[in-house]
């Protein structure tokens, strides 16, 4: 049915200019002489068919166009005795286009030529679909005369933003004056004074008598605020992950325990070896292997984080290998490449993965088996400056280490007060098959490897 | 074959010596500078090499000078070659026409060049010339008729011969120039290959498809046997033929007769090219171009528990290179239904193209374990595998 009402507007834009061209009379009578006339006409250059009002409306349909002047471009001669060639379409139908704009291209063999509008407008109707044979004189499409686009300054205010990131107010509210700098002193040896208590109580005033205050009239000094709010439909991966997370704190029992690691050591470490490391493996040492080996080593040690509950067979599966996610961050979303069989790797060996990985993830090429599986992820939100937090678990796993930023803290070292470089690390565990002293032994072996990696020399 | 892959690694340091060539100018400088000796009404012709071997930056400087160059008062032929790439016409579907995989392992370069017509494999063995002019003097057999003159003058007796459908032969059974072209608003082009001594052992493998049940209305490519100058006559230098081309060029339409050489990627000279040879690479253009296409194609599953395989019916409709709808008949006994209109939602709205999408199953893979994780990911890669 579709095809053939389609079929029929293009013997309508057909005849329409068949008429503009040919017949000038036509263009003097009134609409209603039109009507008249029309269905004549009709009848002889269409199958008869039972819904001839349908006809009229759409007649009266096109004679409306017909004021607004649509206009048929036909397919251009083509050069040098070629006979036919394909449509490809630039546009889609309902677009603005202005003059000289490329509607389509025709391609004919070996040439392409660009096809113009001949005026701004909307394109009303393809009159042949995408890839379809034209000749020289075919009509190709239809166009309604009309302005071309508004301005980009006109676009509307609630066109949602290409970015994910929501538009901010266009005047942000005056940040708070800062809180006056607090006297800096010597810390208080004594308990501070209690205030007297008041000898007699407080005049009691009855809520009812209190008037409410209208609050001050504000001060029109900043400049207008917009108050407009913008949509931005959510995408798929985007509500899958929303899913996926929410299935998962509906399963596991999640807690986290907190503990810090003193970087000194490992620091001066890196420091001491880094150009030698880089000259003999050409890549960077970072701290990323020390961490990653020290998740290995204490997930051997305490095989139950590195197992899994499996729901449906209500069974807990203990794996005899370590294969460690770290999560990345990309433009497209959270990735998560997977370093497998780090039990069995050096500090060297580590740095050579990841950095592959992360070759690999920028240049766009992680395969599905690159990401695929994990038993144990860890996650660096010190990259962004984070000090504290609380990771969530990426399933189908049972714990993940969050690594935060390294800042300068005084710390009690041997009885003084000595200023070191400290991370707090957070260990997101599920309860279910995690006990508490599980989990912080586990911490705690992190820490003892990161702050002297001679533990794992040991095997303390 | 020694001879001739020496003469291309040759070719490298001839770039800087050489050819009559004037300086690096500017367009306009050049351009004044041969207006200068037009007399009269005739329009003059220029004649450029260009500097670079990237395909991406030749193509920008196609559209460039089509764009910037006005073509009434000068016709203008720009020589120029490129590391090895499959450059694919503009209507063309470019899963069809190579292996993708292959391509990109090899670090060949893909791009899709604004003219129609078919695939062509470029390599350093081989001579683009592209002549530019206006709408009205748009003469193609014109244009071949400097490439045949020119072979002639330096080897007379040579047998060329151009055809009706603008292919040049050679020994009238050897098809050694492809050509197409593009008519824009006011300005015309029209490009075409010389095979010089080109490499056509890596050819085959590559222009196979490796995209199985791929059903498209784009622009086919027709093959046709081919041959390199050189294999008939290893005596043919590529300077030398750049220098006929360059003269009978000037004979046929006028000027100096120079080469000028130019660097597209100087920003300078050539304004605006590289934001041109930024959309040529992206993905957008490349793949996103493809006429409206649909794979239909029937994916063998076997298990490792049981030897009897299961088929997964796959039809994906795709336009602009990103997947519209999607449906996957998967046996309701090999994976259940809920995972496999999981899988079939996933891959809506993601592009046709197997990184974007490792990523989208990688996600979906981490939530399911046991046999139906190994199954899952069985489908998945055979999917990916789909889109090359």
């Amino acid at each position: 049915m579709l095809s053939r009402s389609r079929c029929l507007s293009r013997n309508f834009g057909r005849s329409l200019s068949a008429i503009r061209q040919g017949n000038n009379v036509l263009t003097r009578i009134g609409a209603a002489a039109i009507s008249s006339s029309y269905p004549f006409t009709l009848r002889n250059t269409v199958k008869s068919d039972p819904r001839s009002s349908v006809f009229q409306i759409q007649y009266f349909r096109t004679s409306f166009a017909y004021r607004d002047e649509v206009l048929t471009i036909k397919t251009p001669a083509f050069a040098e005795s070629v006979t036919e060639g394909d449509v490809r379409w630039e546009k889609a139908v309902g677009d603005t286009v202005s003059e000289d704009e490329v509607v389509c291209e025709i391609e004919t063999d070996k040439t392409s030529v660009q096809v113009p509008s001949p005026s701004s407008g909307v394109i009303v109707e393809f009159l042949v679909p995408d890839g379809g044979k034209v000749e020289g004189g075919t009509p190709l499409f239809t166009l309604r005369k009309g302005p071309a686009a508004p301005q980009a300054a006109e676009a509307p205010k609630a066109e949602a933003p290409t970015a994910a990131v929501p538009s901010p107010p266009s005047a942000p509210p005056p940040s708070p004056p800062p809180p006056p700098p607090s006297a800096v002193g010597p810390i208080p040896t004594t308990m501070p004074p209690v205030p007297p208590v008041p000898s007699h109580a407080m005049d009691a005033k009855p809520v009812s008598a209190i008037k409410p205050t209208t609050p001050a009239a504000p001060v029109d000094g900043g400049a207008k605020v917009a108050r407009t709010e913008s949509r931005v439909k959510m995408n798929r991966m985007r509500l899958r992950i929303a899913q996926r997370l929410k299935e998962a704190q509906n399963t596991c029992a999640m807690l986290t325990t907190f503990n810090e690691i003193d970087m000194s050591n490992i620091s001066e470490m890196r420091k001491t070896y880094k150009d030698a490391f880089l000259k003999k493996h050409n890549i960077k040492l970072g701290f990323m292997s020390a961490f990653v080996k020290a998740s290995a080593y204490a997930l051997t040690d305490q095989p139950a984080v590195n197992a899994v509950i499996d729901d449906t067979t209500k069974e807990i599966v203990y794996r005899d290998y370590v294969d460690i996610s770290v999560a990345v961050a990309t433009p497209k979303g959270l990735v998560v490449p997977v370093i497998r069989n780090v039990e069995g790797m050096n500090f060297a060996d580590i740095e050579k993965t990841i950095n592959m990985l992360g070759e690999k993830a920028r240049k766009n090429e992680l395969a599905v088996e690159d990401m695929d599986g994990g038993t144990f992820t860890i996650s660096n939100g010190g990259v962004f400056g984070s000090m504290f937090g609380t990771p969530i678990i990426n399933p189908p796993q049972s714990a993940i280490l969050g690594m935060h930023g390294i800042f300068d803290r005084p710390v009690a070292v041997a009885g003084k007060v000595e200023i070191r470089p400290m991370m707090y690390i957070a260990l997101t565990y599920d309860h279910r098959l995690v006990d508490g002293r599980e989990a912080v032994t586990f911490l705690r072996k992190i820490k003892s490897v990161v702050e002297d990696p001679r533990v794992l020399l040991l095997d303390m | 074959m020694m001879e001739m892959l020496s003469h291309v690694r040759g070719t490298s340091a001839f770039f800087r010596d050489s050819f009559r060539t004037g300086s690096c100018n500017t367009l306009t400088q050049v351009t004044r500078a041969c207006s200068t000796l037009l007399t009269g009404s005739s329009k003059g012709g220029l004649v450029l090499y260009s500097q670079s071997s990237d395909v991406y930056d030749n193509l920008s400087l196609e559209d460039w000078i089509d764009a910037n160059v006005d073509l009434k008062r000068l016709n203008v032929l720009l020589l120029w070659r490129n590391t090895p790439a499959v450059v694919i016409g503009r209507h063309q579907n470019p899963w069809k026409e190579c292996n993708l995989s292959l391509v990109r392992r090899s670090g060949i370069s893909l791009a899709r060049r604004r003219s129609g017509g078919g695939t062509v494999f470029h390599d350093l063995g081989n001579l683009n010339l592209t002549f530019f002019a206006s709408k009205n003097a748009y003469d193609r057999q014109r244009n071949l008729k400097v490439i045949t003159e020119a072979l002639r003058r330096l080897r007379p007796g040579l047998d060329v011969e151009a055809t009706e459908r603008f292919d040049i032969f050679l020994k009238g059974c050897y098809k050694i120039t492809g050509s197409a072209s593009r008519i824009s608003r006011k300005s015309s082009y029209h490009h075409c290959t010389l095979l010089h001594s080109a490499d056509h052992s890596t050819l085959l493998p590559i222009l196979r498809s490796s995209c199985q049940g791929v059903h498209s209305n784009a622009t086919p490519s027709v093959p046709s046997p081919v041959a390199n100058l050189v294999d008939h006559d290893p005596t043919l230098k590529w300077e030398a033929l750049l220098d006929a081309l360059a003269d009978q060029y000037s004979a046929e339409f006028g000027g100096c007769g120079t080469m000028n050489a130019v660097n597209p990627a100087d920003e300078s000279t050539f304004p605006g090219l590289s934001r041109i040879s930024a959309e040529l690479r992206g993905w957008d253009w490349i793949f996103g171009k493809t006429p409206k296409f649909s794979i239909q194609t029937l994916l063998k599953m076997t298990d490792d528990l049981s030897s009897a395989g299961r088929t997964v019916r796959l039809h994906l409709e795709i336009k602009h290179g990103v997947i519209e709808s999607c449906s996957l008949d998967v046996p309701t006994c090999w994976l259940p239904p809920s995972l496999s209109s999981e899988l079939s939602s996933v891959l809506v709205g993601q592009r046709f193209c197997p990184h974007h999408t490792a990523v989208a199953f990688s996600m979906l893979l981490r939530c399911e374990s046991g046999e139906k994780q190994n199954r899952l990911r069985r489908l998945c890669d055979a999917i990916l595998a789909v889109m090359g």
